[in-house]
């Protein structure tokens, strides 16, 4: 079986891209178009990663990785959060919230495997 | 009118843009239209809830206003795709992502005004076929922002793409007008010249995006 990441954008134009280079490495990949349906997806997942953007309708990906961190069996699952912002404050939340790690995009395909790889 | 008005943020432009999306919209008062006026340059956004005017010029870049006519919010990006060596398949998905990532620049910043996503429209317009000889980057440009729209349901309520010249274009974000003017062919050096310096930016940082694992 292979590892299964969970990539939260609003975005279908951004999940297919993102998903598109996670399945070409050979990853199961879940998607989601907000916070709110990525908890939804979550539930009773086995889940190795999950990829979030920030800013999205519902519920936004900072407040995804809050209510992730909250439950036990995503205690330790790496988070990747993917998106356009860049400022140092947002990065702060996010490491505050228990994020993993922060790419600004446009991301490269090698850089996110690579970045993955790490993680996982 | 829509609550909470006076909570938003600036308008606000290029800033946010990363390291190769580079320079800043310059403002100007607008004699004509008797308003602040907001000039961008490739590679650049801008947004507002004011009521003022985005001018923007294109060869064969393209240009989506997108507007929240409920929140009265609206805003421009002037991009093209680094399509240069289109038979090699990283490079078009290179191509794609950063026209993609142009496109959220924008959006983001709209909703952070107060627009909500499933209000946006769009007027899309430039993708010329200007530069004579080089590969037909502006109808490459077309066809993603046309797919882009309609794959993330934004509807396109109005576009003025293709063609052999270069165009000025005047989006007013309050009511969601776009005036658009054909410019002459002799006049346009000017143009190439900066999209194909914003072309060799956008090539020379593709490998731009920045990481960080947070320890």
């Amino acid at each position: 079986m292979g590892k299964t990441i969970l990539t939260v954008d609003d975005s279908s134009t951004m999940r297919q891209m993102i998903g598109f280079t996670l399945k070409e490495a050979g990853f199961e990949v879940l998607e989601a178009g907000d916070g709110l349906e990525a908890l939804e997806r979550a539930r009773g997942q086995k889940l190795s990663l999950v990829i979030t953007d920030v800013n999205m309708p519902r519920m936004d990906g900072i407040t995804l990785v809050q209510r992730l961190r909250a439950q036990p069996e995503f205690r330790f699952t790496p988070i990747l959060v993917l998106t356009t912002e860049s400022g140092l404050d947002m990065k702060q939340k996010g490491k505050e919230a228990g994020a993993t790690g922060w790419i600004v995009k446009p991301f490269s395909p090698e850089k996110l495997l690579d970045v993955v790889n790490k993680v996982l | 009118m829509s609550p909470g008005r006076s909570s938003r943020p600036e308008p606000a432009h290029g800033s946010r843009m990363p390291s190769f999306m580079r320079g800043k919209a310059s403002s100007y008062f607008d004699r004509h239209f008797q308003r602040s006026a907001m000039k961008i340059l490739p590679g650049e956004f801008y947004a507002t809830h004011r009521d003022e005017v985005i001018v923007t010029v294109l060869g064969s870049c393209v240009a989506a206003c997108l507007m929240d006519p409920v929140a009265m919010v609206g805003g421009m990006n002037h991009f093209m795709l680094p399509l240069s060596r289109r038979d090699q398949d990283p490079d078009v998905f290179f191509a794609a992502r950063y026209g993609a990532a142009a496109m959220e620049y924008l959006i983001n910043e709209l909703l952070r005004m107060g627009a909500q996503r499933d209000r946006l429209v769009a007027k899309a317009f430039g993708g010329g076929k200007v530069m004579e000889g080089l590969s037909d980057v502006g109808s490459q440009n077309i066809l993603f922002v046309r797919t882009y729209l309609q794959q993330e349901g934004i509807p396109l309520w109005a576009e003025d793409l293709g063609g052999a010249r270069p165009r000025k274009v005047y989006f007013f974000p309050h009511s969601g007008q776009v005036l658009v003017k054909r410019l002459e062919q002799a006049h346009n050096r000017t143009i190439l010249e900066r999209e194909v310096s914003y072309l060799e930016h956008v090539a020379l940082n593709r490998d731009g995006s920045d990481v960080e694992l947070f320890t």
